[in-house]
């Protein structure tokens, strides 16, 4: 029953509301019961984007508020509510679960698998991060409203003599469990990865999103149960009457330890899967394979090393912390960031490049990304950061890295992976539209933050003097804000017609589509494949249906299976390719 | 032609650079920061503008690589096919190498620079112990010669700002201190705040610093601290030593003697000891 009640089901969600088949009710029974990965996404995706809006909503009511001087938008404590809901929500309720989104629907087709390993423990880990946010998010509608001590919930500002009410409880308690499914999908991903994979699929094989949701995945069992751990140590002050994060014994410090350790981690975490999906969008848009794939791999593997040894950076100014090692442990992270974006360039480079809406959703990542990475390395210098940190130069900072990322590359994927989804195409002008404004308006409203920041503007404010000579830089952020919020409309109005566009009928509607997801139907039957393509490169799909140009990459490349050079694992590409000119490897 | 350019492009930065300074009456020259008036402004304003010349050529350069494969190998037509080229080592090996320098260099300014700025002044003239407590500051300037030892303080709240005052040209040191939340003491003028942790243990921060220039400025509480958070800022009045000991000597004939530690009606204070709080007022 389950087979074909959610084979139908994975038409059903192809083809919202034109497809009449299955009532209201017979709906909702499949939705609370599949356990299709590919279901089990799109109710990932469908869930962060509304969390997403929601996030977006009191990013605008904060905008609103900072407007002007002396605006009365919102109360102190309701702009305190609004940016610790703001940034909670966009980190852990959307661009976390968003990963676990996109990783559902694309990994399993990509490692040529019917499913993840533990497909109920991947419908119960959905549960969990629906239940968990809603109790999150449920903060705002009890009486003394939503927590208000920031995402990051310093203590003692988050015990319970400083931010009593139920707010904060429903918000530690609320993340933890949203955090449980956290890591339960993580473990299934890792463990789907390492076992389900084609044969043939080897490890150097696999496509780079494949490589960054393990990689993600592995940081997510190193950092959330750290996060888990503390947010019950939280729970136990607040409510059970501990003194974990009593000042007394150094409680303050020990929080922010344990809190970024997770907290900076966390940041690839939400960084790595949104790599990958620009990393796979590159080469079809380009019609190059990926430049340097090892080199990729390595420089993935070194910054996801990296990243739980950097926590501190975040801890300058506490006066706690050793800030030459960290600050050195930081600069470090540029060097396979760098690495990252010459092999993105070196994919572009010399290719044949179109300017399709994906693509240029992730020639906006490329460029946002690159200035948040250099004033990622500034702050990284702690006699820069005593100046900068808390202020908005480094809310400019990780709005360029966190937006330029996940906003960026999540569109990216959405444009790229829509017929994948839904059968369907997303419409070029109206992509073009939304990215236009979306850029236009993500620039306005940042760009002139870092300034803000420098100047003096600390972050966290309610309000600003009109003496202190903020105004101006304020407005254009402002109306900045608006205008990205308003980028959204074009985006909801191409889903919206997009249910009576034509089916696109095909596996490979891009025509130079290279991974396993593109040789089976859009959208994939319920266990993805009716047959597999050998595999003897990381791009199986389009060496089966363009084996003329797959093996012109054979002599392109001569050296291609030698073992120093920077390609995948190639072995045997000949046979598929019928390349009959090159030695056996 | 296109080198006589570059080489015209550099001269022009170069003479627009020269001309920054941190002292510069235009806050374009002085690459957004206020007027620098301690005396690790120095140290701060040298890495400032040699980072930001090194991330703007780095992001010119990869921002111009991008540009130019994206418009120079657009498609012109449906059917192109260009070379797959997957690998090519030695390019590879420099675009790995060459961040490695970049971030070594980076790094030895940066030490030099935050010892510098962190470097402690034996025996400076002054000590004030700055107390941050929700949401206001007290500030006690202890020891001080002008009251002949007696300590006096000054505080305000959200409406009536608290005015810091300080001595141009001598060392003042600053001990922070919280008997609430976690504040952090920000003068943007100085090019530093530290935050200022409650509590005992290696928590009890505090720096060295000397004013430069006379001038009022603004201060302001950087570490969400609860509701009026935002609220929480402060006057730094930096006036000649005279007027500074005139100040201390009107605060004493005030009557705002002794050292609160925490707000101004508390005499207690968890977390600090006895010999540190409990000051009579």
């Amino acid at each position: 029953m389950a087979t074909t009640a959610a084979f139908e089901e994975s038409r059903t969600e192809a083809t919202p509301r034109s497809d009449r088949s299955a009532s209201f009710g017979q709906r909702a029974v499949i939705l609370l019961t599949t356990t299709d990965h590919k279901v089990i996404g799109n109710m990932y995706l469908i869930t962060s984007f509304f969390f997403f809006i929601v996030g977006g909503i009191l990013a605008l009511a904060i905008r609103a508020n900072l407007a002007q001087p002396g605006s009365s938008v919102l109360s102190d404590e309701a702009y305190n509510q609004a940016f610790t809901m703001h940034g909670t929500i966009m980190l852990l309720l959307f661009a976390t679960p968003l990963f676990f989104g996109f990783a559902n629907v694309i990994m399993p087709l990509q490692i040529g698998a019917p499913d993840v390993a533990f497909p109920r423990l991947n419908m119960f880990s959905y549960w969990l991060y629906l239940f968990g946010g809603t109790i999150v998010v449920a903060g705002l509608f009890v009486p003394g409203g939503a927590a208000s001590f920031g995402w990051f919930a310093y203590a003692p500002l988050s015990d319970s003599v400083h931010s009593p009410g139920m707010g904060g409880d429903l918000w530690v308690m609320g993340l933890w469990l949203a955090g449980l499914g956290t890591i339960l999908g993580a473990v299934n991903f890792i463990t789907t990865i390492f076992c389900m994979r084609v044969p043939g699929m080897t490890m150097f094989r696999m496509p780079i999103f494949v490589w960054n949701t393990l990689v993600t995945s592995l940081l997510v069992i190193i950092a959330f149960p750290i996060f888990a751990a503390a947010l019950l140590a939280l729970a136990a002050d607040r409510m059970l009457g501990a003194n974990v994060f009593d000042p007394a014994t150094g409680g303050p410090i020990l929080w922010q330890h344990l809190f970024w350790f997770f907290g900076h981690p966390e940041v690839y975490i939400i960084a790595l899967p949104f790599f990958g999906i620009v990393t796979e969008i590159l080469p079809v848009f380009s019609r190059k394979p990926i430049f340097g794939y090892v080199g990729l791999v390595a420089a993935t593997l070194m910054i996801a090393a990296l990243s739980v040894a950097v926590w501190a950076h975040h801890m300058f100014v506490t006066g706690a912390v050793d800030l030459a090692f960290f600050s050195f442990m930081t600069f470090l992270i540029a060097i396979p960031t760098g690495v990252k974006f010459f092999n993105w360039i070196g994919t572009i480079w010399g290719g044949s490049v179109s300017f399709d809406t994906p693509m240029l959703f992730s020639l906006g990542f490329l460029v946002t990304f690159l200035f948040g990475g250099l004033t990622g390395v500034i702050l990284a210098s702690p006699a820069l950061d005593f100046h900068l940190s808390d202020s908005y130069f480094v809310v400019a900072h990780f709005h360029y890295v966190v937006f330029g990322t996940v906003v960026f590359a999540m569109f990216a994927g959405f444009y790229f992976w829509w017929p994948k989804f839904t059968g369907k195409m997303l419409d070029e002008k109206l992509g073009k539209i939304h990215f236009w404004l979306l850029f236009v308006g993500f620039h306005m409203t940042f760009l002139v933050q870092h300034w803000l920041g420098v100047e003096g503007m600390p972050r966290r404010y309610a309000d600003y003097l009109p003496t202190d000579g903020f105004t101006t830089l304020n407005e254009i952020s402002s109306i900045g804000a608006f205008l990205l919020g308003a980028s959204t409309l074009p985006f909801f109005y191409n889903v919206w017609v997009s249910r009576t566009k034509p089916l696109v009928q095909l596996d490979d509607p891009w025509g130079w589509g290279r991974s396993l997801e593109w040789a089976t139907s859009s959208p994939p039957p319920r266990h993805n494949f009716h047959s597999l393509p050998r595999i003897r490169s990381e791009s199986p799909a389009f060496d089966l249906h363009h084996p003329e140009i797959a093996e012109l990459e054979l002599i392109h490349n001569p050296d291609e299976d030698s073992v120093f050079a920077d390609a995948p694992d190639v072995n045997g590409k000949a046979d598929v390719t019928g390349h009959d000119t090159k030695k056996d490897g | 032609m296109g080198r006589r350019k570059l080489a015209v492009l550099l001269a022009v930065a170069a003479v627009v650079l020269s001309a920054c300074g941190k002292m510069d009456d235009s806050q374009i020259m002085r690459l957004a920061l206020p007027q620098a008036a301690s005396d690790r402004g120095d140290a701060v304003w040298n890495l400032w503008l040699g980072t930001w010349i090194a991330v703007l050529a780095i992001f010119l350069l990869v921002f111009g690589l991008i540009l130019y494969a994206a418009i120079r190998y657009r498609r012109r037509s449906d059917d192109e096919i260009p070379t797959q080229v997957r690998y090519n080592l030695p390019i590879e090996a420099l675009y790995t190498i060459a961040p490695i320098v970049i971030v070594a260099v980076f790094f030895f300014h940066t030490v030099t620079a935050q010892n510098e700025i962190t470097a402690d002044v034996e025996n400076p003239d002054h000590t004030i112990q700055v107390v941050g407590s929700k949401w206001q500051w007290t500030f006690n300037y202890l020891e001080p010669e002008a009251t002949n030892g007696e300590a006096v303080f000054d505080f305000g709240d959200t409406e009536n700002l608290p005015e810091l005052t300080l001595p141009v040209g001598e060392s003042v040191r600053f001990e922070l201190r919280s008997p609430d939340v976690i504040h952090s003491f920000w003068i943007p003028e100085f090019y530093f705040k530290m935050d200022v942790v409650p509590g005992e243990g290696p928590q009890k921060n505090r720096f060295d610093m000397t004013p430069t220039r006379e001038g009022t400025f603004t201060g302001r509480c950087a570490e969400l601290c609860g509701l009026y958070h935002s609220r929480m800022i402060f006057r730094v009045n930096v006036v000649s030593p005279e007027e500074y000991q005139a100040h201390l000597r009107d605060l004493q004939a005030r009557g705002q003697t002794g050292s609160p530690a925490g707000m101004v009606s508390a005499d207690t204070v968890a977390g600090l000891g006895d010999s540190e709080s409990g000051v009579e007022n």
